[in-house]
């Protein structure tokens, strides 16, 4: 082992300079505090701040426009955790690329920024931008929200290890510490150039010492802070904003009425009707109008503001801009009613708990009701029995109901509940008359195909005019007014109920597009759609004549599918049937007489065919069965095919129709035939499987085409599987001749070995391929027993959908530019969401407060306008102007008021606060008193008490007072540098922070 | 081996009956040929698991009947499918002027709009070519489609057409799922990130 290791160094010696080896370095015996100095110097090497900084003189208002972007890491002193955070203002490339042309001993751009007023006051900014005015800083604050370096030790030792840090690596930006606790938001730092350093040094106090209040004070201070021995000092350069704060807007009426529920149970047209949302704020959502008055140049001398006497009027000020304080999560119907319906999502109770039923009882009749249903399956005449349990079991469920629900306790009162089941069902009215059914209304109103209608499809909701969408938003609403939970369960209790009657009636379901279920749209969707088809086949086969019919040729059927999707109900039959002719009739009512249409036609043609095949091919197997046969289920004839042997025209046969499915069934359906998995045994079997179709096809085609063979059926069925060639036979003749493809040839391939199997039997004797008693009694129990919580979430899709229409069509009338991206926001977001099963909850409380946010601007908005009384003005320029002012005060964090107090937004700004004022002198309360004299106390003098209720009366006093000093001056000595001092100060009634900047040459003190 | 496959992806292979819709997915599965492979019936299925530009795919891969007839049944597995691939026949100007037909079933049936599709032509092998590469081209710049023509018999473009496929689909954002769910959808809102680290606007002051 050592042998092994003596070779390595020898090694390692022999192919290095011998001076390295030997050099070694202890940093064994490091103390926790190097070690965080070494930590704090590897990040700012990590970042790239090492070197001389540079970069162009800031563009006006470029803090505001421009991208901040911060970057963090973790270091720790000891076992004490800090963050440290590089926050820079993002620069565009080419500024760095002006470094060859620097001046060796250049300021740092930090010191020189401390002297640009082109960023002053900006609107948002981290608040060390707002102090200091740096474009780029480090700040190293403990990581942890609660912890604080309080002791004055600790700070010095942090202002220590920053300041070793800088000088070692030469980084040219700013360091802060943050000292105290974090709410103070105090920061100590330092700011290291060549032969030049800058302190940033802070002062934050709860109470304004009296004489510090005002302007010549402070300039007091700042001028003995530099304490800059030049005589005849340079004059300092002042720039001052004052903030003016209006939170009474009395004269406004808010809130909004809320709509009047008692109107509509009522049966009017009230604020609300069952199938709209509501919309707009309850409450005020602009809490406060900031003005802020500012004065960017003034010069030390031109201007007094001291304890007596004030030049600052605010409506001098050269500079006016305004920001509104929206309130806090406004409340709004429209998101109240969103939040109150996806509560229901995590309701656990089932429809009975909340209706307080005996769930014995009801599981009991759930029993009976499914092995009532499934006797019917073996029932081989189900008709009359069908019939009679038809009114029992209406009957007895809604017996049932009123059981136990006493008139008193039901959750909805008949009236809401007879209004919402007409809305639902507006051919019940209908039917109350004539007994028969209305048919389903989609097509009469259908909506164009426009983008806003097929928003179903990326929502996976339901289309707008649907039944499904309507019974969301009726139970949205009755989630919000009328009882709650119970409401809803209610409700849907009642929905169940009609679809039950519907199915045993015969009754198809209005506002469900015809055909299979719509795979796009949500699942509840598509189960009413399945329940459809089924009563649609049922009501097809109870209407047929024949008391035998087991045949379910459906009405609907043979209509290519891809069209029936879209065409519905009775428009749609009367279509077809136009369409068809006489064909259609044949299979949609199958009676007798029309069957025999096409028999009489073909019959005795057949017949001879029959013979004389017989003599002929009489060995062709099949055909000896069939040749004798009538012919049944003929749809009608091919039109250019003949059979190839009989010559006979080739009829096209009754078929059934595939299941309709749910895409729950798909689902189950894809999984078995995917866990068939992928060998050929699988394939084979996932083959057979699926042959159930076509048997049935081929037998359907056996008995429609008597005495046909597998090529007869593959040249309708499957025609490129039929290959025919031009050959010259012996006579030389040209002749057609034809045969099945090389695949259809194959030995028991599956084609031969199902035509083998079929028999001639016609679609209606055939084995049901879609039973649709017992998918609809799936369908009905499985509505049955969904929660209220599934109901919402299978709902909710179509609530969101409805609130972004809402959104959208009360955003046209005031045309928000922020409002449409948030739309678009909402709905490419909703699409990726929504479109996946289960969607997870805080993705859907996402898109919701999306939504809210996008109602709180709008009703913004409109209390803007109504607070600019943009809609009294006259004057269609200034009109224009103001409704500008009002769009960009909603969308950018502060405005600035073009022409000042002088301007039309401006004059208008101004009224309000002088109505304002009015309003509090008036009303003499006790509140505005105190309120008015604390602002008095602190002012102190009982001059100025009358200068603020005389001369600045239109005003109240000022919120917030700002001001920036600055100068150029050399420091410590009269023959230093001269360099840039900054201090900027901020009074508030609770708050006192002086923020000052000041620079020292440290080479020639 | 399981753990490190990105997503599961659902194709379709659809077309016109006769195209070679099954043999281009037994070249790309098995990597075989029959010039007897029996019509399908309804829908067939395969699984493989490819890897693209270092992601790690398994692929579902759903051979459907091109007949006529089995249309009413096969569009119900277009759900949830990811790619589709369309075939046809380079030597059958039918079954290439049938494509609108196929394009409109997938937008009726097809439960997203973000589908990558891919136009694949078969059979380049045979002689009498009846559609011009130009063509196909043609129809799948117009209908924003991947195009490749291929020959299952002679393997050619088979895996490309897949492979691409994929890639497209990996790059499509929120058209799959990550297997291990992390990298869900998120919606990012720059103000309001903004706004929670930097001290809002008028935070210095009131």
């Amino acid at each position: 082992m050592r042998a092994t290791a003596q070779w390595l160094h020898k090694m390692a010696a022999d192919s290095e300079p011998e001076s390295e080896v030997f050099e070694i370095t202890d940093f064994t015996t490091a103390s926790e505090w190097e070690r965080f100095i070494s930590k704090v110097e590897e990040v700012l090497n990590d970042w790239k701040l090492i070197g001389v900084s540079s970069g162009k003189p800031l563009e006006k208002g470029v803090y505001t426009t421009g991208i901040w972007e911060e970057k963090s890491d973790e270091i720790s002193f000891a076992d004490f955790r800090f963050s440290i955070t590089h926050h820079y203002l993002v620069q565009e490339a080419s500024d760095k690329d002006g470094k060859e042309e620097l001046v060796e001993d250049a300021l740092p751009l930090s010191m020189q920024d401390l002297l640009c007023m082109n960023n002053d006051f900006p609107p948002r900014a981290h608040c060390l931008v707002r102090w200091y005015g740096l474009r780029e800083f480090v700040v190293i604050a403990p990581a942890a929200n609660n912890d604080a370096v309080l002791s004055e030790s600790k700070c010095n030792l942090l202002l220590s290890s920053v300041s070793i840090a800088l000088g070692n690596t030469g980084c040219q930006v700013p360091l802060f510490v943050q000292i105290h606790h974090k709410w103070r938001r105090m920061y100590v730092g330092e700011c290291q150039g060549p032969g030049v350093r800058t302190d940033f040094e802070m002062v934050h106090l709860r109470k304004v010492p009296n004489q510090y209040t005002h302007l010549s004070g402070l300039l007091d201070i700042f001028k003995s802070k530099i304490g800059c021995p030049l005589t005849p000092l340079p004059p300092v350069s002042i720039a001052i904003r004052l903030t003016y704060v209006l939170q009474d807007w009395q004269q406004y009426f808010w809130p909004q009425q809320p709509p009047d529920i008692d109107a509509l149970i009522g049966g009017e047209v009230g604020g609300l009707e069952f199938g709209k949302l509501p919309f707009g704020a309850c409450e005020d959502p602009i809490s406060e109008l900031h003005l802020a008055a500012t004065w960017p140049h003034l010069t030390e001398g031109i201007i007094v503001d001291n304890d007596v006497y004030s030049d600052l009027d605010p409506i001098q000020a050269p500079q006016w801009s305004v920001r509104v304080r929206k309130a806090d999560n406004p409340q709004c119907l429209l998101g109240d009613f969103l939040t109150e319906f996806f509560k229901l999502c995590r309701r656990k109770e089932s429809t009975d708990e909340i209706l307080g039923r005996s769930t014995f009882e009801e599981d009991g009749k759930e029993v009976a009701d499914i092995t009532h249903a499934l006797s019917k399956l073996t029932e081989p005449a189900p008709v009359p029995i069908h019939k009679l349990s038809v009114t029992n079991m209406v009957h007895s469920a809604k017996k049932k109901i009123r059981k136990h629900r006493g008139v008193d306790d039901s959750p909805l009162n008949n009236e809401v509940l007879n209004t919402i089941m007409l809305f639902l069902f507006p051919d019940a009215a209908d039917k109350l008359t004539d007994g028969s059914e209305a048919r389903p209304s989609t097509s009469r109103n259908n909506p164009p195909e426009s983008e806003e209608y097929n928003l179903y499809s990326q929502f996976k909701s339901a289309p707008s005019d649907s039944l499904t969408y309507k019974l969301a938003l009726c139970l949205c609403m009755i989630n919000f007014y009328h009882g709650g939970v119970k409401g809803v369960a209610h409700l849907w209790q009642e929905f169940v109920v009609e679809m039950r009657r519907r199915w045993e009636k015969n009754y198809l379901i209005p506002g469900l597009a015809n055909g299979s279920p719509d795979l796009r749209c949500c699942l509840l969707h598509q189960k009413l759609q399945m329940l459809n088809c089924c009563i649609e086949r049922k009501k097809a086969r109870d209407e047929g004549k024949k008391p035998y019919t087991s045949d379910r040729s459906p009405s609907g059927s043979s209509c290519d599918t891809g069209k029936a999707v879209d065409c519905s109900g009775g428009d749609y039959q009367k279509e077809t049937e136009k369409e068809r002719g006489e064909v259609g009739k044949s299979w949609e009512s199958w009676s007798d007489s029309e069957e025999e249409f096409f028999e009489c036609l073909s019959d005795t043609e057949e017949l001879k065919g029959n013979g004389q095949e017989n003599g002929k091919k009489g060995t062709k197997e099949g055909s000896k069965e069939s040749a004798n046969l009538k012919p049944e289920g003929r749809l009608h004839p091919h039109g250019k095919l003949t059979l190839l042997h009989p010559g006979e025209p080739l009829y096209i046969p009754v078929t059934q129709e595939p299941a309709p499915m749910t895409e729950d069934l798909l689902e189950e359906q894809s999984e078995v035939l995917a866990k068939l998995g992928t060998s050929a045994e699988g394939a084979h079997l996932r083959a057979r499987m699926q042959s159930a179709c076509l048997l049935s096809d081929m037998e359907s085609f056996k008995a429609a085409n008597p005495g046909c063979c597998l090529e007869d059926f593959v040249r309708w069925y499957s025609p490129r599987d039929y290959i025919e060639e031009e050959v010259v036979d012996e006579e030389g003749n040209r002749v057609l001749k034809g045969e099945l493809s090389a695949r259809m040839k194959i030995p028991s391939n599956m084609w031969v070995e199902a035509w083998e199997t079929a028999k001639p039997v016609p679609a209606r004797r055939q084995r049901r391929l879609f039973d649709d008693t017992r998918e609809a009694e799936k369908v009905l129990h499985y509505l049955a027993v969904q929660k209220p919580a599934d109901l919402a979430r299978h709902l909710l899709p179509c609530v969101i959908h409805a609130a972004v229409l809402k959104v959208k069509e009360e955003e046209t009338l005031e045309d928000i530019a922020s409002v449409k991206k948030i739309i678009k926001q909402i709905i490419s977001h909703s699409s990726k969401v929504l479109r996946f099963p289960n969607p997870e909850d805080k993705k859907l409380e996402e898109i919701i407060a999306q939504i809210m946010s996008a109602e709180a601007i709008i009703a913004r908005a409109r209390s803007l306008t109504a607070k600019f009384g943009i809609e009294k003005c006259d004057q269609e320029e200034e009109k224009e102007d103001l409704e500008r002012f009002v769009n960009c005060l909603l969308e950018q964090p502060e405005v600035s008021v073009i022409g000042a107090g002088r301007g039309p937004a401006g004059s208008i700004i101004h009224k309000l606060f002088v109505n304002a004022q009015r309003m509090t002198e008036s009303s003499d309360e006790v509140a505005t008193m105190t309120s008015l004299d604390e602002e008095l106390k602190r002012s102190g003098s009982s001059d100025e008490r009358r200068l603020n209720l005389g001369a600045v009366a239109d005003f109240p006093p000022p919120a917030g007072r700002e001001l920036i000093l600055r100068i150029t001056v050399p420091r410590p000595a009269p023959y230093s540098k001269p360099l840039p001092q900054r201090m900027y100060s901020v009074i508030t009634k609770e708050d006192f922070r002086l923020a000052g900047a000041f620079s020292a040459d440290t080479t020639f003190f | 081996m399981d753990e490190d496959i990105l997503t599961t992806l659902k194709i379709l292979i659809i077309g016109e009956s006769g195209v070679g819709k099954s043999s281009l997915l037994l070249r790309f599965t098995d990597d075989t040929f029959d010039p007897e492979l029996a019509a399908t019936i309804g829908v067939d299925f395969k699984v493989k698991t490819i890897s693209v530009d270092g992601n790690k795919a398994k692929l579902a891969i759903w051979d459907t009947a091109g007949q006529e007839r089995f249309r009413t049944l096969t569009p119900s597995y277009y759900r949830g499918a990811q790619g589709v691939i369309l075939v046809y026949d380079v030597t059958r100007r039918d079954t290439f002027v049938k494509l609108d037909n196929w394009l409109n079933e997938l937008e009726t049936y097809c439960t997203r709009n973000d589908i990558v599709k891919m136009l694949v032509g078969n059979k380049i092998d045979k002689e009498n070519r009846a559609v011009d590469r130009n063509e196909g081209l043609k129809f799948a710049r117009k209908h924003s489609m991947l195009f490749i023509e291929a020959s299952a018999k002679t393997c050619d473009g088979v895996q490309c057409a897949f492979e691409e496929l994929v890639e497209k689909i990996i790059q499509t954002p929120g058209l799959w799922e990550s297997e291990s769910q992390n990298r869900g959808v998120k919606l990012s809102n720059q103000e309001e990130g903004y706004g929670g680290r930097a001290c809002g606007g008028y935070c210095s002051m009131l």
